[in-house]
């Protein structure tokens, strides 16, 4: 990592309020805006024409709704059955993720801080999730969850979901635990604290901000995953939002404002979410590379 | 790792052992059958003429051979480097131009910053279906702006043009992940120090000789992390091929993800769409170890 030796200073330049519309600062903000929309219109454009009928968005794809059909957002919430894939993303994504942090934590510390044997080789096998993308197994996984009769069932997401998971959060929490001073759990120690009141009383609830940050990049991740749940839930009722956009899309190509309109149902709660809790969403999904 | 407290360690020490093994047993457990038992069942599973349903059928490597005279296979492969060499540089390289660009304390710059972020949180389905959307032929609103710009010959149906596809499915990762590579530069540009860049200017350098000569060899490092990242979620695409065009037009557009799944889940060959993913393994897994060998050496950690 980089690191400065020197306190940051504020550029003595960048305090000068003198003059906000230098031909410098103009072209700035015309490149920023620009950017911005390149980024940010789609998501927009995507708004709007589901509030548009199906002759408006192809005689003017730029223009406005002329009467907003908001009737539209029910209809495709009833008739895209998205209540039950919401509920579906929900279960399998809190129960994964339970799963995940709380596995995750004890071994994350047990790697971090206590000596068994086999400790560093069992680590390493910990890692291997963190080179190989999930797809690679997905064949094996595949009969394997059928021989266990877990097809179609919310566990056929969940538990390949935190096996693979567990890579990541075990690898980012123990360099969490490490940073905390030894100290701390010394005096635990002399106090005489076992190492479970150790871990649950002085531990877990100094690395909480780790654990939100884990919780965050686990929950974007898993509610966005596709392919396990194309292919591990193939009842209708049982599938998640990505996989049962795609089915909605399946059934209703060519109804293109329904199709926006779901569309929109499935992001905006999202984009609203991320908006409220923006720090901490940014920290979550970029600390993968922030971390390393 | 040298540990500090040697002097406390000895007494406890058999019963850490037992109490240590509590801690890591659960996530062992389920690494173990869902991770680990996948895997080792895969190398032996490529070996095997298997449809998934009835025992499989040691055939040595005619999978693999089959594998290397699979045309579309291998072009899958071309497909796939394209595409992750060109979502280097549209994400990569666009999410150090908007971290540049939009590393300013000037008002509306943090709203900016968090609307380009917006696409990262977003599904691969989401993104994949609303860009189909927008590459549509009539109602598109690439077409809408080329033939209001005057531009309306070049107006096209880009999924279903085999000369376009691939590129127009690489421009929507790029889309959705370009913010996410401009959090990191942007993390990095705060750690450089400010004085480097003052010295610099009364030694009369402009903002751009500044740019090139001393932000940009600071932020190698972070670029090297970026280019990992990209380089490995480029290699396993799946989500925009699958939900853009599934290898479609004529295959133009299949990436070994979009192929492995076809062979197992569409015509039933298990054995050899299993042998394609160890295949996949071992060209994911060769890359990043031999790209990080390759910079390790060249970190830069001091200035």
């Amino acid at each position: 990592m980089l690191r400065s030796t020197n306190p940051p200073q504020p550029l003595t330049h960048t305090r000068k309020r003198a003059s906000a519309f230098t031909p410098g600062n103009i072209i700035h903000y015309l490149a920023a805006i620009m950017i911005v929309t390149v980024m940010g219109f789609p998501l927009i454009w995507m708004i709007y024409s589901s509030l548009k009928t199906n002759r408006e968005i192809f005689a003017n794809p730029f223009a406005l709704p002329k009467n907003p059909q908001f009737s539209q957002f029910a209809e495709a919430w009833t008739e895209g059955n998205l209540a039950q894939f919401y509920l579906n993303s929900i279960l399998v994504t809190a129960l994964s993720v339970l799963l995940i942090i709380s596995l995750s934590s004890l071994a994350a510390y047990a790697f971090a801080r206590l000596e068994f044997r086999g400790r560093d080789a069992l680590y390493y096998v910990f890692l291997i999730g963190l080179m190989l993308p999930p797809q690679v197994v997905v064949i094996p996984l595949f009969v394997l969850l059928r021989d266990f009769g877990m097809l179609n069932s919310y566990w056929a997401l969940v538990l390949p979901y935190s096996g693979w998971s567990l890579s990541m959060s075990v690898y980012l929490l123990r360099s969490f635990f490490l940073t905390l001073p030894v100290e701390l759990e010394d005096a635990a120690k002399i106090d005489g604290a076992s190492v479970f009141e150790r871990f649950f009383l002085v531990m877990l609830p100094l690395i909480r901000p780790a654990l939100l940050t884990v919780m965050i990049l686990n929950i974007v991740n898993l509610w966005n995953e596709l392919m396990f749940a194309l292919l591990f839930i193939q009842d209708d009722a049982k599938r998640t939002l990505p996989a049962g956009l795609l089915s909605f899309y399946g059934y209703h190509m060519v109804d293109y404002r329904l199709v926006f309109s779901a569309l929109t149902m499935v992001t905006l709660p999202v984009l609203f979410l991320y908006f409220v809790f923006q720090r901490q969403v940014i920290a979550g999904l970029t600390v993968t590379s922030t971390e390393r | 790792m040298p540990s500090p407290v040697k002097q406390l360690k000895q007494p406890a020490r058999k019963a850490e052992q037992w109490q240590a093994y509590v801690f890591i047993l659960p996530a062992t457990i389920l690494f173990a059958l869902f991770v680990l038992l996948p895997l080792v069942a895969s190398l032996y599973y490529g070996f095997t003429r298997w449809n998934g349903m009835s025992a499989p059928e040691f055939i040595g490597v005619a999978n693999y051979v089959r594998a290397f005279k699979d045309s579309i296979h291998l072009w899958s492969y071309v497909h796939v480097f394209a595409y992750t060499l060109g979502t280097l540089v549209v994400e990569v390289g666009f999410g150090l131009l908007m971290a540049v660009l939009l590393n300013a304390q000037k008002p509306g710059f943090s709203v900016f910053r968090v609307l380009c972020f917006s696409p990262v949180v977003l599904s691969m389905v989401a993104a994949g279906l609303l860009w189909t959307f927008m590459y549509d032929l009539r109602f598109g609103l690439l077409n809408a702006f080329l033939r209001d710009a005057g531009l309306g010959q070049f107006a096209q149906a880009w999924l279903s043009n085999p000369r376009t596809a691939l590129a127009a499915v690489t421009l929507v990762s790029g889309w959705k992940f370009a913010g996410f590579y401009m959090i990191i530069f942007l993390a990095a540009l705060k750690r450089i120090p400010t004085n480097l860049l003052e010295a610099a200017m009364l030694d009369g350098a402009n903002a751009v000789q500044r740019f090139f000569r001393i932000t940009l060899p600071l932020l190698k490092e972070t670029t090297l992390i970026a280019t990992l990242l990209a380089i490995t979620g480029g290699l396993s695409g799946f989500d925009l091929f699958f939900t853009m065009t599934n290898g479609q037009p004529f295959n133009a557009t299949e990436v070994p993800a979009t192929w492995i799944i076809k062979q197992a889940f569409d015509r039933g060959q298990f054995g050899y769409g299993v042998a394609l993913t160890v295949i996949m393994m071992i060209v994911v897994g060769v890359i990043s170890v031999a790209y990080l060998n390759l910079t390790r050496s060249k970190r830069v950690t001091q200035y």
